[in-house]
C-alpha cells in the first residue's frame, strides 16, 4: 500500500499520544453543540509551529475526526447536533434515546464513525490525486441539484403532512437568505436591522431549533428525560457490531458517499450525511423505520460525516483549495510549517503526507476505546443527573457554545427566539428538520442556481447547463427515484396483494375532523412571511439576488395557505393536546432571553449565575431539601465559572466581564 | 520599626528605581499576554494567511501569542461592527481589508462607518490578477480581449462575491478594454479557483496569490501591478500592455477606539517591524503576496485618498449609486 514505510513514522511514541490526546479533546468539542473543530484547531495551532510538521498534522486532524464524532453524542441524547455533521443523526439517535436506547446509539455511532473515518482515510492514502478531479467536476449546475436533493429529503422529514413540511423547508430556505446575499451585495430580509446583517449563523440556528423545544418539553412535567435502566448494560457492543454487520451494505456505501461529498469543496459534513441518510433510508427494506429510531440511520450519518475528513484532506491537499474550514485553518498552519499543498505534495513532501495518513488512521482507530469510554460517560452523564440540574446545565451550554461562534449577544438572542418559533410550529405540525435542511441547503442551492444560470445565460444554453451535463442528470435521477421510492414501494407490495406496509406512501387519513383553527393561524402566519418576503424583494437593486427568495417565498405562500384551507375545513392533523406545566414552558425561553440581556450589563458570569439559579428552579419538580438546594447551587456554581475558565482562557473566547467578575 | 534617615533616603531611591524600572518594563512588556488577533472571514482566505505568517515572527519578537479567531458574516461586516466595542486594552486587533470597509458602508448601513475605524497599518496587498486554466485557449490578454470582442458577454469570471475587489476589477477592465464579459460571484477565492480550475468558467478574477497556490495548474494574463511581481517575472503588468491598472485587495489591522494613542502605535511599529523581517518577507512574496507599509502616522492621509479613489471607481463601475 502507497506509503507503507511510512506507518512505521507514524507510530512514534509522540505521534500516537498527540492523535490519542486529539481525539479526546476533539470528542469532548465536538459533542458541545457550539464548539467546532475549527475552533479548536485554530486555537492549537501556534502550539504546532514547534512541532514537525507531521506531528503537527496528525494532532490536527485527530482533533477533527473526533469532533465529528462527538458531535453525536449531543445529537443522540439531547436532539442537538453538536456540529453541523451530526443533524441527521438527530433524526433516528433522539427517538433511540427516548425509548431507552441512547446506549446502543452512542456505541453504534462511535463503530460507524470509526469505520467511516477510515474509509475516508483509505481513500486518502491510495487516491488522493485522481479524485481531486470530483471537486473540478462539479460545477455550480451539480451544488444546486445535490442542494435540491438534500431538499426532497423534506418528503421523508415531514412526519405526517408534505404541505408543512415543504411549507417548514422554504421557510428554512427563507431564513438561509437573511443578511448580505452572498450571490450580489444586497442586504436582505434585515428590516433595518444591523444585528442581522450577518445573517442568521447556522450553528446557532441548529442549537436553537433543536435544543430550546427539548428544553422548553423538559421543563413542564416532572418525567425523567430519558429512561433510567434497572441494571447497567454496559456498552451493548454486541449488539452494536451485529447492527453494523446487519447493516454492511450501508456502511461502506455511507462512507464511499461521505469521502465524495467530503472531496467537495461546497458542501461538507452536514450535507453528506443528510445524502447519506436518504440513499439509506431509500435502499433500506425498513425504510419507514427510518426517522422512528433505527440504528440504520445512525449508521449512515456517522460513518458518512467521519468520512468527509479524509475526503475533505484530498482537495485540500491535491488542489490547496480547503474541502472544509477546519481543513481551511490546517492548511493554513502547513503553509506557515513551509510546505506548499497542490499535484506535487504527495511526491515532494511524501514524508509528512504519508506519514500524516497514517497518523489520521491511528487516530480514527484509537477513537474506538475513547469514543466507547467517553460516549459511555456521556450517556451515563445525561442519564443520571437531576433534571434540575440537567435543564439550567443545557441551557448555559446553548448561550456559551453560541456566543463562543462568532462572539455575538445577537447571535444568542436569535437562537433562543428561533427555539421559541421552531417549538410552537411544531407543536402544529411543522417538524424542525425541513426548517433546518432549508437553512442549510438554501446557501448552496442559491449560489448554484445564480451563477449556473449567469453562466448558463452567458455562453446562450440554459437548457443544457440544468439539463444537458452527465453528473447533474445523475443526481436528478437519483432526487425523482428518492422522492417516487416509497410510492413506487407501495404500489409493488399492493400489486403482491401484500399488506400495505405503515406510514410513508400511504395517502394521508381523509378523515374530516373539526376545523383546526390554531393551525389555520399559523400557517397564516407562515404566509404572511411569505409575503413580507415578497414585499422586502422589490427593494433589492440586483436581480440575481430577487429570483431565489421570490420564488421561495412564493412556495411558502402556497404551501402555507394550503395547510390553512386544510386546518380550516378539518382535514389535517389536530396538534397533540399538551401534558405538563404552562408557566414552566414559558418563563424558560423568558430567562434565557432576559439573562442573554443582562450579559452585556453585568458581564458574562453574573448573568449565567442568575440564569442557571432561575432555570433550578424552573426545572425543579421534587421538593426542595437544605440538601438538594445546597448540591444544586454549588453544582451551578462550578458549572459556570468552570465553562467560563475553559472559554475564557483556554479557547480565547472574549466573553463580556464586568465590574463583577 | 525606625530606620535611620540615610536608610530611608534610599530606600526611596530605591523605590523610584523600582518604580522607573517597572515604568520602562511595563511599557516594553506590551503586550504583556497573548493577543487576540481576530479575522472577520472564515479560514484560508487572504486574510487568514497572511495572519498566519505573521503569528511565529509576532511570538519570537514580542514574546506573546498571537490568538486567531474567525468571526465570519456579512462579507466582513459583523466583525467590523463589534470591533469598536471589544476589549481596548490594545490586546484586541482585528484584520481589515479595502476595497471593504470603504464599499459596505457607503453602500448601506452596514453597522459601522469607515471614519469610525481605527487602522494602524497597512502591511499587505494581493494585487488583481487574470487567471485562466493551464489548458485555455487564451494564452495572452490579448487573445482573450479579441475573444471577448467577438463574443460579448461569453467569456466568464468567476471572483469572491460582488462590490468586492474582484468584482470592481472586472468592471473597470472591461471599459479599460471596452468589452464586455460576465461576472460569476462565487463564495470566496477558494470556491472562484475551483470553478476555473474545472473549466466552470473561461477565467478568473483573482489575485496572484491564486498563481503562487496553484503553481503550474493555472496561467495568469496580467497582474495589477506597477512592477512585475517578483515571483512572476513572466507575467506582464496590466501597465505594460497599455491598460492603466493597478490595485487589488489590501489587507491591515486596526484596533478599537478605545485603545490608547501611545498603543496604536506600538501596534504600528510591532506590524512594521514583522514586515521588515527577511523571512517574513519572502514567506509572503513565495506565497503571492505583496507588501506594502501604511504605518499609523500616515493613516489620515492615506484612508481619505483610499476613500476617494474607491468610491468614484465604485460609482463609475456602478456599484455605487
Amino acid at each position: 500500500m502507497a506509503g507503507l514505510d511510512h506507518l512505521l513514522g507514524a507510530l512514534t511514541p509522540l505521534n500516537v499520544l498527540f492523535a490519542l490526546f486529539g481525539v479526546v479533546v476533539g470528542t469532548v468539542v465536538g459533542s458541545i453543540p457550539g464548539l467546532t473543530a475549527t475552533m479548536a484547531v485554530a486555537v492549537l495551532v501556534p502550539l504546532t509551529f514547534t512541532m514537525e510538521p507531521a506531528s503537527a498534522l496528525i494532532l490536527m486532524g485527530a482533533i477533527y475526526t473526533g469532533a465529528i464524532y462527538g458531535g453525536a453524542y449531543s445529537a443522540i441524547l439531547l436532539n442537538t447536533p453538536g456540529t453541523p455533521s451530526s443533524i441527521a443523526t438527530t433524526f433516528d439517535g433522539y427517538p433511540m434515546a427516548r425509548r431507552g436506547d441512547g446506549d446502543l446509539a452512542i456505541t453504534v455511532a462511535c463503530l460507524a464513525s470509526v469505520i467511516g473515518g477510515l474509509v475516508g482515510a483509505f481513500f486518502l492514502l491510495t487516491l488522493a490525486p485522481p479524485l481531486s478531479r470530483v471537486a473540478l467536476a462539479f460545477g455550480p449546475v451539480e451544488y444546486f441539484w445535490l442542494a435540491i436533493f438534500g431538499l426532497s429529503l423534506i418528503a421523508a422529514l415531514s412526519e405526517g403532512s408534505l404541505f408543512k413540511g415543504l411549507a417548514g423547508g422554504a421557510l428554512g430556505l427563507l431564513l438561509s437568505c437573511v443578511g448580505v446575499a452572498a450571490v450580489s451585495a444586497d442586504v436582505r430580509l434585515t428590516f433595518g436591522s444591523q444585528t442581522l446583517i450577518g445573517g442568521i449563523q447556522i450553528v446557532a440556528a441548529l442549537i436553537g431549533l433543536y435544543c430550546i423545544p427539548v428544553l422548553v418539553d423538559l421543563v413542564a412535567t416532572p418525567d425523567r428525560h430519558l429512561h433510567l435502566e434497572e441494571t447497567p448494560r454496559g456498552y451493548r457492543l454486541k449488539e452494536a457490531l451485529a447492527i453494523a454487520l446487519r447493516e454492511k451494505v450501508n456502511l461502506i456505501r455511507s462512507s464511499v458517499i461521505g469521502t465524495i461529498v467530503g472531496i467537495l469543496p461546497g458542501a461538507g459534513g452536514s450535507v453528506a450525511s443528510l445524502v447519506a441518510y436518504s440513499e439509506a433510508r431509500r435502499a433500506s427494506r425498513h425504510g419507514q423505520q427510518y426517522g422512528r429510531g433505527e440504528p440504520g440511520g445512525i449508521i449512515a450519518t456517522e460513518s458518512s460525516n467521519n468520512a468527509t475528513v479524509g475526503g475533505g484532506f484530498i482537495p485540500t491537499m491535491v488542489l490547496g483549495i480547503p474541502g472544509t474550514p477546519t481543513d481551511a485553518v490546517i492548511l493554513g498552519a502547513l503553509l506557515v510549517q513551509g510546505i506548499r499543498t497542490g499535484p506535487k505534495l504527495f511526491t515532494s513532501q511524501g514524508a509528512i503526507v504519508y506519514t500524516f495518513i497514517w497518523g489520521l488512521v491511528i487516530a480514527t482507530i484509537l477513537m474506538l476505546p475513547t469514543g466507547l469510554l467517553l460516549g459511555r460517560y456521556a450517556y451515563r452523564t445525561i442519564v443520571t443527573i437531576p433534571k434540575a440540574v440537567l435543564v439550567p446545565t443545557v441551557a448555559f451550554m446553548t448561550v456559551i457554545g453560541t456566543y463562543a461562534i462568532r462572539n455575538s449577544e445577537s447571535d444568542v438572542v436569535i437562537m433562543i427566539i428561533l427555539g421559541v418559533i421552531g417549538w410552537i410550529v411544531s407543536r402544529f405540525g411543522f417538524a424542525v428538520s425541513p426548517i433546518v435542511l432549508g437553512l442549510i441547503l438554501g446557501p448552496i442551492a442559491e449560489q448554484g442556481f445564480v451563477q449556473a444560470w449567469t453562466i448558463g445565460s452567458a455562453v446562450g444554453d440554459l437548457p443544457g447547463m440544468f439539463f444537458g451535463r452527465p453528473i447533474s442528470l445523475g443526481i436528478i435521477a437519483f432526487t425523482i427515484l428518492s422522492l417516487l421510492y416509497p410510492f413506487l414501494k407501495t404500489w409493488l407490495a399492493a400489486r403482491g396483494s401484500q399488506p400495505v406496509p405503515l406510514g410513508e406512501g400511504r395517502p394521508e387519513q381523509r378523515v374530516r375532523g373539526r376545523p383546526d383553527w390554531a393551525t389555520a393561524f399559523v400557517a397564516l402566519v407562515l404566509a404572511g412571511i411569505g409575503g413580507v418576503a415578497l414585499l422586502d424583494a422589490r427593494t433589492y437593486g440586483d436581480p440575481d439576488s430577487a429570483a431565489f427568495p421570490v420564488t421561495v417565498a412564493i412556495v411558502l405562500v402556497a404551501m402555507s395557505l394550503i395547510v390553512a384551507l386544510r386546518a380550516a375545513i378539518g382535514w389535517g392533523t389536530p396538534p397533540a393536546a399538551d401534558r405538563g406545566s404552562v408557566p414552566r414552558r414559558v418563563a424558560l425561553p423568558v430567562v434565557m432571553l432576559l439573562c442573554a440581556g443582562l450579559m452585556a450589563m453585568f458581564g458574562f458570569v453574573p448573568a449565567m449565575l442568575v440564569m442557571f439559579m432561575a432555570l433550578l428552579a424552573v426545572a425543579m419538580h421534587d421538593p426542595w431539601t437544605p440538601r438538594r438546594a445546597g448540591l444544586f447551587v454549588a453544582a451551578g456554581v462550578v458549572i459556570v465559572i468552570g465553562f467560563y475558565a475553559l472559554f475564557r482562557y483556554g479557547l480565547m473566547v472574549p466573553l463580556p466581564g464586568s465590574f463583577l467578575l | 520599626m525606625k530606620l535611620p534617615n540615610v536608610a530611608s533616603g534610599t530606600r526611596a531611591l530605591l523605590a523610584a528605581a523600582i518604580l522607573t524600572l517597572g515604568g520602562i518594563g511595563g511599557a516594553a512588556a506590551f503586550p504583556d499576554k497573548p493577543v487576540e488577533y481576530i479575522i472577520p472571514f472564515g479560514p484560508g482566505g487572504e486574510s487568514d494567511i497572511a495572519a498566519r505568517l505573521q503569528q511565529p515572527y509576532f511570538k519570537k519578537m514580542f514574546g506573546q501569542d498571537l490568538v486567531i479567531s474567525y468571526k465570519e458574516g456579512g462579507g466582513g461586516a459583523v466583525g467590523w461592527a463589534q470591533l469598536n466595542g471589544l476589549n481596548a486594552d490594545g490586546h484586541t486587533i482585528m484584520g481589515i481589508n479595502l476595497p471593504h470597509i470603504v464599499i459596505q458602508p457607503a453602500e448601506k448601513d452596514v453597522g459601522y462607518k469607515t471614519d469610525d475605524m481605527v487602522p494602524v497599518y497597512w502591511f499587505q496587498y494581493t494585487p488583481d490578477a487574470i487567471v485562466v486554466p493551464a489548458g485555455s485557449e487564451f494564452k495572452t490578454l490579448q487573445d482573450l480581449i479579441a475573444y471577448a470582442k467577438e463574443n460579448p458577454g461569453r467569456v466568464t469570471f468567476s471572483g469572491s462575491g460582488k462590490g468586492t475587489a474582484n468584482h470592481l476589477a472586472q468592471v473597470r477592465f472591461d471599459k479599460l478594454a471596452g468589452i464586455k464579459t460576465t461576472y460569476v460571484p462565487f463564495g470566496g477565492t477558494g470556491p472562484a479557483t475551483a470553478a476555473v480550475l474545472g473549466n466552470q468558467v473561461s477565467a478568473s478574477w483573482g489575485y496572484t496569490t491564486v498563481g503562487a497556490a496553484q503553481g503550474d495548474q493555472v496561467r495568469m494574463l496580467a497582474v495589477a501591478m506597477e512592477e512585475r511581481h517578483p515571483l512572476f517575472p513572466d507575467v506582464p503588468t496590466f501597465k505594460e500592455l497599455g491598460f492603466d491598472m493597478t490595485g487589488g485587495a489590501l489587507r491591515g489591522i486596526a484596533v478599537p477606539k478605545g485603545v490608547a494613542e501611545e498603543k496604536r502605535k506600538a501596534w504600528s511599529d510591532m506590524i512594521a517591524k514583522i514586515n521588515k523581517d527577511e523571512g517574513f518577507r519572502k514567506q509572503m512574496l513565495d506565497g503571492g503576496f505583496a507588501l506594502i507599509d501604511v504605518p499609523y502616522g500616515e493613516m489620515q492621509a492615506f484612508m481619505q485618498k483610499q476613500k476617494d479613489d474607491y468610491i468614484s471607481a465604485a460609482k463609475e463601475a456602478g456599484i455605487l449609486k
